[in-house]
C-alpha cells in the first residue's frame, strides 16, 4: 500500500499494464517528454520508448481514429484526450467507427481501445476546459462510460479498462486529481466494469452519484449526519441497476447527483429506470441535484457546481416524505 | 522481356481483366436486381475498376484494406468469393454481417478487408492506426485505404495524411477519382490537383490513369515497395470517370452532361481489351469465353444467394458489446 492521488494511481496502472504487455500503446497530445498537461502518463516515455509513448500532432480525430485502427489490428492503445471539452471533432471517429464496428462486423472486428480524458469542473476552466459530457456517449450503443472517484478506484477500474474488447470512456474528473489522497495497493489489481459501490450506507436515503460528487456527496451526509446509501456508479454505461434498486428498496428516498447539466443528463435515465422498477418503494419524488442548463461558467463555477447546501436542501425535502 | 517474363505478364493481366469483366457483369446484374426490387440498394462501380484491380494486383494476402463503399472489383481481384459480396447486398443470413449494413458496406476479415462504413474518409484515420501496428510489429505488411474524391475535403482526410506521414507509416491512400461526389463535380470540391496535397504533408504524390491497369499497377507497387522499405506513405491520385449514378437512388442526368458510356473508349473494360490485345495476350474468341463465364458464375452465383433465408430478428440486436447489457435485454424482450 502507497498513499496517492489519482494522478499517481492512473500513473500506477498504467507503468503496471505497460511492463506486462508490449501490446498496450500510449497515444496523445504532449504526453510523452511532457508526461501529460495533468502528468498522468509522466515518466512513461521514458521508461517504454517513444514507439510505445507516442506524442501526436494536435488532433483529436486523428488520434481517436488511429487507436481505433490499432486496436482493430492487434494493439491495445490507451488515447488521451487532453481535456473532454476537445474531443468533439472526433465524435464521428468514436460513434460511426469504434462504437459500432463490432456490430457492423458481426464480431469479426472488435475495438479494445481506451479513451481516457479528464472532465469536469473546479479548476477554474471555463467553458471548455469544464464540461461533463458523458451523456453524449452513454448514448450511443457499444460505448462503455468509466467514471472513478478515487485513486484506488482510478487504478484498478483503468487496470479492468485496458484490454476490455469494447471501446471504453475512461473519464477522469480532473477536479479531484490530486485534492484526494488515499491507500492504493502496489501490485495490479482490477474492479470489475459494470458494477457500482456502495461508498456509504444508510436507511434513509439513496444518493447515486459518480466521478467527483461522490467526495461531495460524502462530506455533506457525514458533516450532517444523513443516514443514508452514497452509490458510486463507477461504470455510468451500463449503469448497475441491481445495486441502485436493492438500494431504493430498502430507503425509498432517492436523490441523483451529477455535474452535468440536468436536463438528458444521466440522472434523467437512473430516474426512469428506477421509476419503471420500484415505483411501489418510493416514499417521495426523485430528487436531482445537477448543473444547470447553462456553459460551464469561468468566474461563478462554484454556482454552476452542485455542493453541501444544495445537497441538503434536497435531503431535507425528501425527508418529509414519510 | 524474357520468355517467362512475359508469360508471368500474361497471365497477371489475364486475370486481371477477368476480374474486371467479372466485376462490370456483377455491378450490371445487381443494378438490374434493384430495378426489379430483388435488392434494396447499390453503389455501381462502373468506371472505377482498371484502377481498383490495377492497386489490387500490387498488395499480397498478407496486406490490409482498408476501403469504402465502391470497391467490389479490387475485393473480386483479392479473391472475396462472389457470395460474400451477393449475400451482403441481399442481407441474408449468409451474411457476414447477417444483414446489419446497407448494400455495399462489405467486410470480410479472411481476405483482410475491413468491415466499411458510410461516413466518407473516415477510414483513413483507422487506415493510419492499423499502419502503426505493421511499422510497430514489423510485419511487412502495408495498408491500402481507398477513398472517392468527395473524401479529399474531410478533416479526416487532413488528419490521415498529416498522421501517416508524421509517423512514416507503410500506407497507401488511394484515391478513386471518379469526378463526382453525388452532383458534386471534383473542380468544384477542390481547386488544387489531388495528387498535389500530398505536398501539404511532405508525402509523395503522384497521379496515374485510372483507366490504365497497368500504368495503376506499377504506380501503387512502387508505392507498396516504398512502404515496405520504411520510407513511408504514398498519396495515389488515380483518375477515372463514375460511369454511373452514385448510387441507385440517384438520377445524374438532373446534374451532369457529360457521359462515357459503355463500350465507349473511355470505359476500362474496352481500354484493358485494346492493351492487351495490342500485347497479344487475348483474341475476340478469349474475350468472349471470359464475358460468357462471367455471365455464368453472376447468373449462378446470384439465385443461389437469392435463396438463402433472411437472419434471424434477434441477431439485428446482438453484438452491440461482448456481452450485452440489462438495457438491451430488456428492451429486445419487449419487441420479439
Amino acid at each position: 500500500m502507497t498513499e496517492m492521488n489519482m494522478v499517481q494511481a492512473l500513473n500506477s496502472a498504467l507503468d503496471l499494464s505497460m511492463a506486462a504487455d508490449d501490446s498496450i500503446i500510449l497515444l496523445g497530445e504532449d504526453i510523452g517528454v511532457d508526461g501529460g498537461v495533468f502528468r498522468v502518463t509522466e515518466g512513461l516515455q521514458k521508461k517504454y520508448g517513444p514507439e510505445r509513448v507516442n506524442d501526436t500532432p494536435l488532433v483529436e480525430l486523428g488520434i481517436v481514429g488511429m487507436a481505433i485502427g490499432m486496436a482493430l489490428t492487434g494493439l491495445k492503445p490507451i488515447a488521451e484526450i487532453q481535456f473532454q471539452d476537445f474531443i468533439y471533432t472526433a465524435m464521428d471517429q468514436i460513434i460511426n467507427q469504434a462504437a459500432k464496428i463490432r456490430y457492423r462486423s458481426a464480431g469479426q472486428y472488435t475495438v479494445p481501445m481506451v479513451l481516457r480524458t479528464p472532465y469536469g469542473g473546479g479548476i477554474k476552466g471555463g467553458l471548455y476546459h469544464s464540461q461533463s459530457g458523458e451523456t453524449y456517449f452513454a448514448h450511443t450503443a457499444g460505448l462503455t462510460v468509466v467514471s472513478p472517484s478515487n485513486p484506488a478506484d482510478a487504478k484498478g477500474l483503468l487496470i479492468s479498462s485496458i484490454g476490455y474488447g469494447d471501446p471504453v470512456i475512461f473519464l477522469e474528473p480532473k477536479r479531484i486529481y490530486r485534492t484526494i489522497k488515499g491507500e492504493v495497493k502496489d501490485g495490479s489489481y482490477a474492479i470489475p466494469l459494470r458494477k457500482a459501490a456502495v461508498v456509504r450506507e444508510g436507511d434513509d436515503i439513496t444518493a447515486i452519484t459518480y466521478g467527483s460528487m461522490v467526495p461531495t456527496v460524502r462530506d455533506a451526509f457525514e458533516k450532517n449526519n444523513v443516514n443514508g446509501d452514497i452509490i458510486d456508479l463507477r461504470t455510468l454505461m451500463p449503469f448497475d441497476i441491481e445495486t441502485i434498486v436493492k438500494s431504493v428498496e430498502k430507503t425509498g428516498r432517492v436523490l441523483v447527483v451529477h455535474e452535468a447539466p440536468r436536463t438528458l443528463g444521466l440522472g434523467a435515465e437512473i430516474s426512469a429506470a428506477i421509476a419503471e422498477r420500484a415505483m411501489e418503494s418510493l416514499l417521495g419524488p426523485i430528487l436531482r441535484v445537477t448543473g444547470p442548463d447553462s456553459p460551464f461558467p469561468y468566474r461563478h463555477e462554484e454556482y454552476y457546481l452542485p455542493n453541501e447546501k444544495r445537497i441538503m436542501k434536497a435531503v431535507n425535502k425528501l425527508s418529509e416524505y414519510r | 522481356m524474357q520468355e517467362a517474363e512475359k508469360s508471368e505478364e500474361k497471365s497477371r493481366l489475364v486475370k486481371a481483366y477477368t476480374a474486371i469483366v467479372l466485376a462490370r457483369t456483377l455491378d450490371k446484374k445487381i443494378v438490374v436486381a434493384q430495378r426489379q426490387g430483388r435488392v434494396g440498394f447499390y453503389t455501381p462501380t462502373m468506371g472505377q475498376e482498371a484502377l481498383q484491380i490495377g492497386a489490387s494486383m500490387a498488395l499480397t494476402e498478407k496486406d490490409l484494406i482498408y476501403g469504402y463503399y465502391r470497391d467490389v472489383p479490387m475485393m473480386l481481384h483479392r479473391g472475396v468469393p462472389m457470395e460474400v459480396i451477393i449475400n451482403q447486398i441481399m442481407g441474408n443470413s449468409e451474411d457476414s454481417a447477417l444483414g446489419r449494413q446497407m448494400p455495399s458496406h462489405f467486410s470480410d476479415k479472411k481476405r483482410n478487408f475491413m468491415s466499411v462504413q458510410s461516413p466518407v474518409a473516415t477510414n483513413l484515420p483507422v487506415a493510419t492506426g492499423a499502419a502503426f501496428t505493421q511499422k510497430y510489429r514489423k510485419t511487412n505488411s502495408v495498408v491500402l485505404a481507398t477513398f472517392g474524391d468527395g473524401s479529399t475535403s474531410t478533416p479526416d482526410f487532413h488528419a490521415a495524411m498529416n498522421m501517416a506521414a508524421v509517423f512514416n507509416l507503410p500506407v497507401i491512400f488511394l484515391c478513386e477519382n471518379n469526378g463526382w461526389a453525388i452532383s458534386l463535380p471534383v473542380e468544384k470540391q477542390t481547386i488544387a490537383e489531388i495528387w498535389t496535397k500530398a505536398a501539404a504533408y511532405g508525402m509523395r504524390g503522384l497521379r496515374v490513369n485510372g483507366n490504365d491497369v497497368i500504368e495503376t499497377h506499377e504506380v501503387t507497387l512502387e508505392a507498396v515497395k516504398r512502404a515496405r522499405e520504411g520510407k513511408g506513405p504514398t498519396l495515389i491520385d488515380a483518375v477515372s470517370f463514375r460511369m454511373g449514378p452514385h448510387s441507385t437512388s440517384d438520377d445524374p442526368s438532373k446534374y451532369r452532361s457529360e457521359t462515357v458510356e459503355e463500350g465507349s473508349d473511355r470505359d476500362p473494360v474496352v481500354v484493358t481489351e485494346k492493351t492487351l490485345k495490342s500485347r497479344g495476350y487475348i483474341d475476340d474468341k478469349l474475350i468472349e469465353s471470359i464475358k460468357s463465364r462471367a455471365q455464368k458464375i453472376v447468373d449462378d452465383k446470384f439465385e443461389e444467394c437469392a435463396k438463402i433465408p433472411p437472419p434471424e430478428p434477434k441477431s439485428a440486436f446482438e453484438d452491440v458489446y461482448g456481452k450485452s447489457t440489462w438495457m438491451l435485454d430488456e428492451e429486445v424482450k419487449d419487441i420479439l
